[in-house]
């Protein structure tokens, strides 16, 4: 009984000192004004991006009336070559481009991090196996591994972009975690794990997995921000998602013509101001976290 | 030395050609069949005899792994087939491979002086005007997505001042080849450089104050030798050996750069060459230019191995 | 104070220096108001706790201390002797800290050893070159010939084994010994009068630590060098020391000549910091003490004696302002209110 008090009790100690971190941690944020900055800018933006969209902002309709028409006038960032407003336009793409940036940037971290612990714990055969397969990966750039695989999909939609940026991006979060584990688990606490015969997942996922986190939220975030560029890059040669999808990038390809890059310049100038400021914020952000989280790193 | 280089250039023959099966049998499956490029649907329905035929004859009905090795065979000897356009694939790349090194090359030598250079000076001068100028545009130049750096760039200096020309690479009326040469290159490069300055410029920085933070730059200190020689003999030369490796390992960034400037600027460079194929499927086209890259990228990263023993007398010697 | 002012006696006079670190806009003071001598030719260790300033007043002195520290100091003075004559370099005075004239005196008037010798070397120059950097800066118009045979004979007299082939290898094939044996003969290839060691062993075995004394001890007995120990080792002070400065957050709490120190120690702290050594023959039973506590944060010190809180003979006044220093004994120095009845120190 009395046993179980003191066990109940260090949890509950545990418990406040992690509390008590966490509090630190948030000032520590705090006190960082970019960062802090960054956050609010991601917030506002989404949620800017999330009530358009929400609000069913009008993104499609082409209207013959008003083409290439600059701001003002009903159209407070103007309307593009087929005259559709282009601030609807931008506030539903930010729906898809954010979309895009977090989903590949988790999923892809989840893959790596499954992937780097069971090649760092497990070692050797898997190992090698593994680091063989994420080496043929980083044989190529990754928007050229990106594109053949666009090539080899040879069908262009949400779906499949997000597939193949998640397949695509799990490389160095999966060898960051490795080399995180292959120095752990020869740790004593992994090898007390070891002798108590807790089983491999537990060790691997509740014992070892915590210490990488920080760096592992740390890349994910910056990630959001490598995927939305990403994705910009490829719509913008027209290999993103298909063209009825309004996603920053995709706006953006209209400034392929010469006479969009001279003539109408809001055309490029909003979507591109959008991606920019937002993925600035996140940079801020992530070198904020990483302050806090990581402070090892630079 | 000379066993690790060869050890190291003998690994790279089988990831090429694990490379080369993977994309030659992956984009077979996509189950695009050449010959709707080469004959019009009229006549394929007409005269299906002489199609298949011709199918026969061009070898497309054999095994997928004998078309392997006799398109392999072809490569060998410098022959890398057709593109569904017809036009000879070896003569496409010899044209345009230059042109993406010359994109590349300029870019990489003009991105690593001024990077390396600002990265530490700025470390250096920690907190001075330059440090805080880099850091700024460090932050900027990661943040804007590169293809419209080359648009604003075009509109500014192509567009409205005149100066440069805004896309292709060789102007008909060309005088002097290497004026028209700087004119088309200008703009490209500097697009590409401000990308990769932003990353190096960072890098650079934090190496060479981690260096200057070590325990061998106060033992220069203390015998006395002039600050410079502190920063260039002692600082420099130990921050380099980082600096020079990531700047390798960046390469890859600069040819995924290139792919898309080229597309901003109309450059007939490999990468343009690469997102025309894969728009209008031209598998033969995609395969060559796409093995061209991994070849590329491995060299890369061979280089970085090699620099690594160069420049380090543990791992030199170590061995 | 009864202070020696005979500069032929005293190589380096330190009077009220401070040493403080900006960090986040908040200045924190790690060196307060810490005086000495050293007398030439003599042994002079700096002991105290992980953090209680010791290797920053040496840096100080040596102006290492980097861009966000500030260095004050009634006095940093430096008296060189050469053929008799004296002359007189005020530290405190010069205003950039890797400038000529700091420069000047580094290498051949005053040089440091480190305390880590794996990384006070720079890896990717062979150990011959890096010794010889020093003399070829301070002696223009040497010949990398005569600078290569010094520095053989250097090499020949710390006793490194095959010094023709050793000249040539890179650090990184010396072990730890032989690494800060090369340490001490950049130190030593200008042939400086002053020595500051920062812990010269700590990163060493028992035995190489104890060649490595041996050697430093040599040079201090045979060729008359000034050096200053810093360590937390107190058998290596007992074994080295003439005198012996006790340090506890960035003050100097006790100084005084090594007999002072060790048989007729007066401060608590000193007292505790002797009862914390490990002896052989310790008695059954007899348990080691360890001073209660640890070492305040720098930032956190209000007024009042700073081992107040450590302390088992604090009194109520410890708490309060300043507290001056005690001269108990000639020479003998201790800043404790227990001995207020002897005279005070200015």
């Amino acid at each position: 009984m009395s046993k179980n008090g003191s066990a109940v009790s260090i949890k509950e100690q545990n418990k406040s000192a992690a509390s008590s971190l966490m509090k630190k941690n948030i000032r520590k944020f705090m006190n960082n004004k970019l960062a802090l900055l960054g956050l609010i800018v991601i917030v506002i933006m989404t949620i800017a991006c999330i009530a358009g969209a929400v609000a069913g902002v009008d993104y499609n309709t082409p209207n013959p009336t008003v083409l290439k028409q600059a701001p003002g006038n009903g159209h407070l960032f103007g309307t593009d070559t087929i005259g559709r407003d282009l601030l609807a336009r931008v506030l539903y793409g930010g729906c898809y481009s954010i979309f895009i940036g977090v989903f590949c940037s988790v999923l892809s971290s989840v893959i790596g991090a499954i992937l780097g612990a069971i090649a760092g714990y497990f070692g050797g055969k898997t190992d090698a196996f593994i680091i063989r397969i994420s080496e043929i990966f980083q044989a190529f750039p990754q928007l050229v591994l990106v594109m053949m695989l666009v090539a080899l999909m040879n069908k262009r939609g949400l779906g499949n972009l997000l597939f193949i940026f998640v397949i695509t991006g799990w490389m160095t979060t999966f060898r960051m975690v490795r080399n995180e584990f292959m120095s752990l688990k020869s740790e004593t606490y992994v090898k007390v794990c070891e002798a108590f015969g807790m089983s491999k997942n537990s060790i691997m996922f509740k014992q070892i997995l915590p210490n990488v986190m920080s760096p592992i939220i740390v890349s994910t975030t910056t990630n959001v921000a490598f995927f939305i560029l990403q994705e910009a890059a490829l719509s913008f040669i027209g290999l993103g998602v298909a063209d009825s999808t309004p996603t920053w990038g995709n706006i953006l390809n209209a400034a392929k013509s010469i006479s969009v890059v001279t003539d109408q310049w809001w055309i490029w100038l909003f979507p591109g101001l959008a991606i920019s400021l937002f993925v600035l914020a996140i940079n801020f952000f992530g070198d904020g976290l990483r302050d806090v989280l990581d402070p090892k790193q630079q | 030395m000379l066993k690790f280089i060869i050890k190291k250039l003998l690994m790279m023959i089988p990831m090429l050609f694990l490379i080369s099966i993977i994309v030659y049998f992956a984009l077979n499956m996509t189950g695009i069949d050449p010959i709707n490029f080469m004959v019009s649907p009229e006549v394929l329905s007409a005269n299906k005899e002489n199609v298949d035929a011709l199918r026969e004859s061009l070898g497309l009905n054999d095994p997928l792994i004998v078309q392997y090795f006799r398109w392999l065979g072809n490569c060998l000897h410098g022959d890398f087939g057709y593109s569904f356009d017809g036009s000879s694939i070896a003569s496409i790349v010899a044209e345009r491979l230059p042109y993406t090194f010359e994109l590349a090359g300029y870019s990489l030598v003009l991105s690593a002086v001024i990077g390396i250079g600002i990265g530490i000076i700025s470390a250096i001068r920690q907190n001075g005007i330059i440090d805080y100028i880099g850091r700024v545009l460090a932050v900027f130049g990661q943040a804007v997505p590169q293809f419209l750096v080359g648009i604003i760039l075009i509109q500014i200096f192509a567009i409205r001042l005149g100066w440069f020309p805004s896309g292709n690479r060789i102007s008909p009326d060309a005088t002097s080849p290497i004026a028209d040469a700087f004119f088309h290159l200008f703009l490209p490069v500097l697009t590409l450089t401000i990308g990769m300055v932003a990353v190096l410029m960072r890098y650079a920085r934090n190496t060479m104050l981690d260096v200057l933070n070590s325990d061998y730059i106060k033992t220069a200190r203390s015998k006395g030798i002039p600050e410079w020689k502190v920063y260039l003999k002692h600082g420099f030369r130990n921050a380099m050996k980082p600096v020079l490796v990531i700047l390798v390992f960046r390469i890859p960034m600069l040819v995924g750069g290139s792919v898309v400037i080229e597309t901003v600027f109309s450059y007939p460079g490999i990468g343009l060459t690469m997102t025309n194929a894969i728009t209008s499927m031209d598998y033969p086209v995609v395969l060559i230019t796409t093995l061209i890259i991994a070849a590329a990228m491995l060299i890369c990263s061979f280089m970085v191995d090699v620099l690594n023993a160069l420049l380090d007398p543990r791992v030199r010697l170590g061995e | 104070m009864n202070q020696e002012t005979d500069t032929k006696k005293v190589i380096l006079d330190v009077k009220n220096l401070n040493t403080s670190f900006v960090s986040d806009k908040k200045e924190i003071k790690i060196v307060k108001d810490v005086s000495f001598q050293l007398k030439r030719g003599s042994c002079l260790a700096v002991v105290g706790e992980s953090g209680c300033g010791k290797s920053v007043t040496m840096n100080s002195i040596m102006r290492f201390t980097g861009r966000n520290s500030r260095v004050k100091a009634d006095k940093i003075q430096y008296n060189a002797l050469e053929n008799g004559k004296v002359t007189e370099y005020r530290l405190e005075g010069i205003k950039n800290p890797n400038g000529p004239e700091m420069r000047a005196l580094r290498g051949p008037d005053m040089s440091m050893v480190f305390q880590d010798p794996m990384s006070s070397l720079n890896p990717v120059y062979k150990v011959g070159d890096q010794v010889a950097e020093g003399l070829l800066q301070h002696n223009k118009g040497m010949k990398k010939a005569e600078a290569k045979a010094k520095v053989l004979e250097m090499f020949k007299k710390l006793g490194i084994p095959d010094p023709e082939n050793r000249m040539n290898n890179y650090p990184h094939e010396f072990s730890g010994g032989m690494k800060q044996r090369v340490v001490i003969a950049i130190a030593m290839i200008c042939n400086p009068e002053l020595i500051i060691c920062d812990e010269p062993t700590t990163a060493l075995d028992v035995t190489i630590q104890a060649q490595i004394m041996e050697l430093l001890k040599e040079l201090q007995v045979k060729e008359g060098k000034s050096i200053i120990l810093i360590t937390h080792n107190m058998g290596l002070v007992a074994e080295m020391a003439d005198e012996v400065c006790v340090m506890y957050m960035g003050r100097v709490v006790e100084f005084g000549s090594a007999e002072d120190v060790f048989d007729h120690t007066t401060h608590p702290y000193t007292k505790a910091l002797l009862r914390s050594v490990p002896v052989l023959g310790l008695a059954d039973g007899q348990q080691l003490e360890t001073i209660p506590g640890a070492t305040p944060n720098p930032a956190d010190i209000k007024g009042g004696c700073e081992f107040a809180d450590r302390c088992s003979e604090c009194m109520g006044r410890c708490r309060e302002g300043k507290i001056p220093s005690f001269e108990v004994s000639p020479g003998h120095f201790v800043r404790c209110l227990k001995f207020d009845n002897y005279p005070e120190v200015k």
